[in-house]
């Protein structure tokens, strides 16, 4: 607030070091005014600015961000600003799905010879933002929403007779050494099998729904040797990810792949491939039960998704802030994740603490926009997070909304195709950037 | 706690008018950490740094900020001030209270409470500054060029004579490139291999350069200072290093009607052969494809007749590596293949200029074999058909070039040029012939150009038609060429006996792979990408490695040669000194946490990054690891924001720091 108690906004520029610095340089040498609310935190390239710095800035009580950098072909580095803006178009979907309100978060591109466009921009967010008012809303105390409940598929039994060909195979894997472990289903949930005589613990029907790649990750599952792992179209989608990622040695494991009649989840009423394409080997056919589309199809994140991007940004937030709230950070999502690897996770960092560890509603909000986009363009959609989660935060959506941006922006499904490069990390001179100014 | 000095100028009166200096002053002395705070008139003015350096040193000062102009103004200057006083370079911050404050806010209390949270920013980010020392990078003074054209020879010579080594990659049999075939250059009309073999004759000889015809570029490891360069030697089934170039070989061999690369299939070679008898080196190669040792172990005569035991139909690629500080691309170009099959979607071809379908249309690079006096036909103008001398000659400008439709936008600069080259040496060699042009444009801008195509049309009489061809078909035994002439209105019809097409120029073929190799970048049509147009014409986004010739743009000899050399000056530069200096701003990668997930790799702009493997003192395998090469990052900090762990971090830009600053803004 200024001496007259009108409202003065805060506002934090995030700029490259070479054309939006020197463009805001420019407006000086040409003495352009423009209101003096505006922070610039100089940086080298946009390639540098991630989402968490974002997320910092409104943390630390900026009214609206602004990141800006070189036009593409103009960057110093030639590339870092097609990565930043790679990462933009996936982290505003994010946040559209939380219901931010976008009118706070701008993007442009404002060269060293645009001064001009660097006092017009700065000018015009300072009095928007002013009109918006103070930034509070991700922040709210409380939420008041519902979100919408998944839709499940009917469970459907299994393929008859695959059961027992499993523990054939497995009891020939194990015998001939070709693997010292099996990583299966058995009747109270995952177990490993290591010797031939047990492979009666072996389970295949339909409560065999979690995701076991996820064992992948333990060292004292990797200590048993070389590992035969049962899997599901759904689940060998994470081992497609974490080969890329360079988890995962291929030759190392045995796939089991399962054809699989639905497991009445959510994520069978939109799954689209009922028989595991990689595996090195596939266990029983598939009914004719009915697909949720042909293969390959856009994911279609089902009914929740819709209802709950049909909501007001205001109303989607609340629903957020309300799930949120719940949230103790147990990090149960996390270690349930097969694709949630590091062996020391940011939340862990604390020089400097990029997001806030404590169960607060800052710190929520921070840790789970930072778990969402780090599966941007790579969460499979197994929906581990989602039933791990013992507050029963509905994970999910934000997930599938950042699955539903990568398809409709990039055409990309993640752990779908073996030989396409991962989704971050990469760039097209085609992205688009309708968003950036 | 850390003894940071402030230092606020009021730039005479540009900053010190909008803000208030010593309140500022006031203020920020008491920021923490901050050990005193004081403003002066000029801080970069002589006795303004011997404030500085003299607070540094009776305040022991740990980190300094200056509160003034834009850091791009001033940082080197005042980090040079630091040093100068015993302090880290690295540990000096600038506020830019003048750019970004005192000229573009009018309200006095408003600039000055901004100037004080700018300082308050800078101050944050100075106290985390590390002490950094410029990286030394060692320099390996020994230079790649790749491509033995006019560029490639003009830079070799060029560095070799600044008394370094070259190591020449030259994918063909022989150096030379396209001017060893051409017959005489424009603008002075000198016989294109009298003025080129004594220049690649000093390639073969030179004691420093080191050549490798006959050779690509395999793999490229390194940065600047020090590449290791993998050559990949094609089977050549002839060792040079016997070989006397006798020619006993080529005599005998029985197959020799296999059509001749260097004339562009005008003339005919056996399948042992010189591409041509100026050569260098002046040793034959067999051609596997032809040989009938090679096809079905029939013949082998010339491994017979050879008194030198030279041939060896056993010879297999060989690869080889060569360690070298810099690199030279001078890949040259190739002509738009105007025939029916394109290798890119956009082109369409002009089948309607009937190229490959009647022999007398030829592309313009054959017309200069034709004219050479050493071509196929020792330089008598015989039209290829019949060998009949051709009385009317069509000469078609901007096939290929300046079309959007079929062809590719950009112009190619140099047909006009040799065009008229051509329809004057035509009609010097076939007095009553008739050479009739068609065109868009002259364009003849550079000394004595325009003056030269004046002369075609004037002295030499060729007929200058302004339009397009929209067909050619074969009547009769005359080719009927169909165009318009635009300034006269109407359309005109040509009978021919030679139709001659100046194609666009394209890039080399494979020259996109090595651009990769060497991660320089190039457009849309393959032509490689300088950093600068204006100011880095040279040299690439690669350092350490250099264009020039007709690999970076359509060009003709002269702007070839005159790029080679400024590409071997540079070269010359990056070896003057045993040690490169490079700023220590660069990414690092904490290898405790990394996780090998290799975003930060796939990510790299610079290919900067490695993988690596973490190992105990004693060797044992722990962990792989992501490593960042610090002869190759430029420090852009990609690699930090799309790492998840967050074990990238960037020196001059460290996650402290830079949430230090966020967090100072509260
Ligand atoms: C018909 C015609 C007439 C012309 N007449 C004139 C004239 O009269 N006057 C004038 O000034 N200019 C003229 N020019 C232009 C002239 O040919 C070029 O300016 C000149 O040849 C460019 O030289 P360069 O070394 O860049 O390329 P090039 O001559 O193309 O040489 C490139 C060399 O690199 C080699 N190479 C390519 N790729 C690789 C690789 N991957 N690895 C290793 N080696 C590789 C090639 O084999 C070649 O030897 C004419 C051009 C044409 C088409
Ligand atoms: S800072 Fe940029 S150049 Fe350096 S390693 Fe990281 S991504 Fe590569
Ligand atoms: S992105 Fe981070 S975790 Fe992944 S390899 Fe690079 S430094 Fe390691």
């Amino acid at each position: 607030m200024n001496e007259a108690g009108q409202f003065e906004p805060k506002i934090v520029a995030y700029v490259c070091n070479w054309c939006t610095y020197l463009g805001a340089d420019l407006a000086g040498t040409t003495r352009l005014e423009y209101p003096p609310n505006v922070r610039i935190i100089r940086l080298p390239c946009t390639g540098r600015i991630d989402f968490n710095l974002i997320v910092k800035a409104f943390e630390i009580g900026a009214d609206a961000v602004l990141v800006s950098g070189c036009h593409p072909g103009d960057c110093h580095y030639t590339a870092g600003n097609y990565h930043a803006r790679r990462r933009w178009i996936l982290f505003r979907e994010l946040l559209e799905a939380l219901g931010f309100e976008m009118e706070r978060i701008h993007f442009t591109w404002i060269s060293a010879a645009e001064g001009r466009k660097w006092q017009q921009v700065v000018t015009e967010i300072t009095e928007q933002t002013r009109k918006l008012g103070p930034y509070k809303n991700l922040y709210a105390d409380t939420g008041n929403g519902s979100l919408p409940i998944p839709e499940a598929a009917p469970a459907v039994d299994q393929p008859a007779g695959s059961e027992g060909s499993l523990r054939q195979r497995c009891h020939q894997l194990l015998a001939d050494g070709t693997v010292k472990v099996v990583i299966g289903y058995g009747t109270g949930g995952p177990v490993c099998v290591t010797k031939p005589a047990d492979v009666g613990r072996l389970v295949w029907n339909n409560q065999c729904s979690s995701n076991l790649t996820t064992y992948l990750k333990r060292q004292e599952v990797r200590k048993l040797g070389r590992a035969a792992i049962v899997v599901k179209v759904c689940d060998e989608r994470a081992l497609v990810v974490l080969e890329k990622e360079s988890q995962l040695d291929r030759k190392d494991l045995h796939v089991m792949g399962m054809a699989c009649n639905g497991m009445g989840q959510p994520k069978c009423a939109t799954c689209d491939v009922r028989v595991p394409r990689f595996a090195d080997e596939v266990i029983g056919e598939v009914a004719s039960v009915p697909l949720a589309g042909p293969p390959n199809a856009a994911p279609r994140g089902g009914a929740a998704l819709e209802v709950l991007l049909a909501k007001s940004p205001a109303e989607r937030m609340a629903c957020w802030a309300r799930e949120f709230e719940r949230c103790v950070k147990c990090y149960a999502c996390r270690q349930v994740c097969p694709l949630c690897y590091c062996e020391r996770c940011i939340v862990e960092k604390n020089r400097p603490t990029v997001i806030d560890p404590s169960p607060t509603v800052k710190g929520n909000f921070a840790w789970h926009i930072t778990r969402a986009f780090h599966l941007a363009g790579r969460c499979i959609g197994c929906d581990e997070c989602t039933r791990a989660c013992p507050a029963g935060i509905d994970l999910r959506l934000l997930n599938l909304s950042l699955a539903k941006a990568a398809e409709e922006h990039f055409g990309y499904r993640a752990g779908i195709n073996r030989d396409v490069e991962p989704l971050i990390g990469a760039y097209s001179l085609q992205d688009k950037e309708n968003f950036i100014r | 706690m850390s003894r940071i000095g402030v230092f606020i100028c009021w730039c005479g009166e540009n900053i010190a008018r909008t803000v208030d200096v010593d309140a500022l002053a006031q203020e920020v002395s008491k920021f923490p950490g901050v050990r005193c705070a004081m403003n002066y008139k000029y801080v970069c003015s002589d006795p303004g740094q011997a404030l500085v350096r003299e607070k540094i040193a009776a305040e022991k000062l740990d980190a300094v900020v200056i509160a003034s102009c834009s850091p791009h103004m001033h940082l080197k200057t005042f980090r040079r001030a630091a040093q100068l006083a015993g302090l880290n370079p690295y540990k000096v911050e600038m506020a830019n209270i003048r750019e970004h404050c005192s000229w573009v806010h009018h309200d006095r209390a408003k600039a000055t409470a901004k100037a004080a949270s700018l300082i308050r920013l800078s101050v944050e980010k100075a106290r985390l500054d590390h002490e950094l020392q410029p990286i030394r990078v060692p320099v390996t003074r020994r230079a790649l060029v790749i491509g033995g054209g006019v560029a490639g020879i003009q830079a070799a010579l060029d560095i070799a004579d600044a008394g370094y080594e070259v190591v020449m990659v030259e994918r063909e049999p022989s150096i030379g490139g396209k001017m060893a075939g051409l017959s005489e250059t424009f603008p002075t009309l000198d016989c294109s291999q009298c003025i080129l073999t004594p220049r690649m004759v000093e390639v073969g000889q030179h004691p420093r350069i080191k050549l490798y015809s006959y050779s690509e570029v395999e793999r490229v490891e390194g940065y600047i200072g020090n590449f290791t360069i993998t050559i990949r030697q094609k089977a050549r089934y002839v060792d040079i290093s016997k070989c006397t170039g006798c020619g006993d070989c080529w005599s005998v061999c029985p197959l020799k009607r296999n059509k001749s690369e260097f004339d562009y299939g005008m003339g005919v070679r056996a399948s042992i052969y010189v591409p041509f008898p100026q050569a260098v080196p002046a040793r034959p190669v067999i051609d596997a494809k032809t040989c009938a040792k090679i096809i079905r172990n029939g013949c082998g005569l010339c491994e017979k007749k050879c008194k030198a035991g030279a041939i060896n139909f056993q010879d297999t690629d060989k690869l080889v590596e060569e360690k070298v500080g810099a690199v030279v691309v001078a890949t040259g170009y190739k002509l738009y293949d105007i025939g029916e099959k394109q290798d890119k979607a956009s082109l369409a071809g002009y089948g309607e200029y009937g190229y490959g379908q009647y022999k007398d249309v030829i592309d313009s690079l054959q017309f200069e074999r034709l004219l050479s006096a050493s071509g196929p036909t020792n330089g008598v103008l015989k039209r290829p058909s019949d060998g009949a001398e051709p009385k009317n000659v069509v000469f078609i400008s901007c096939v290929g070039s300046r079309d959007n439709a079929k062809g590719l936008p950009y112009c190619s600069k140099i047909c006009c040029m040799y065009t008229a080259k051509h329809a004057m040496l035509y009609k010097h060699k076939v007095h009553d012939g008739q050479a009739h042009v068609f065109y868009m444009d002259i364009r003849a801008g550079g000394k004595g150009y325009e003056e030269f195509v004046r002369r075609a049309i004037e002295q030499d009489g060729a007929k200058y038609y302004r339009g397009r061809v929209s067909k050619i078909t074969q009547e009769d035994g005359k080719l009927v060429v169909r165009g318009a002439d635009t300034l006269a209105g109407v359309p005109i019809t040509v009978e021919a006996d030679l139709v001659v097409l100046a194609a666009a120029m394209r890039p080399a073929d494979g020259v996109a792979e090595l651009a990769q190799k060497l991660n320089v970048g190039y457009d849309e049509f393959g032509f490689l990408l300088e950093s600068h147009p204006k100011l880095r014409p040279v040299e690439t986004n690669a350092a350490g490695v250099f264009v020039c010739g007709a690999c970076q743009a359509p060009k003709d000899i002269p702007e070839s040669v005159a790029q080679a050399s400024a590409a071997a000056s540079k070269v010359a530069v990056t070896f003057a000194a045993d040690e490169l200096m490079r700023e220590p701003e660069i990414a690092g990668i904490n290898e405790q946490t990394c996780v090998a997930c290799y975003a930060c790799l796939r990510a790299c702009p610079y290919h900067a990054i490695e993988q690596a493997e973490v190992r105990t003192p004693r060797g044992v395998f722990v962990k792989h690891t992501a490593r960042v090469n610090p002869g190759l990052c430029m420090g852009c900090g990609t690699c930090v924001a799309v790492c998840p762990s967050k074990s990238a971090d960037l020196e001059g830009f460290t996650e402290q720091q830079i949430y230090a600053m966020v967090e100072s803004l509260v």
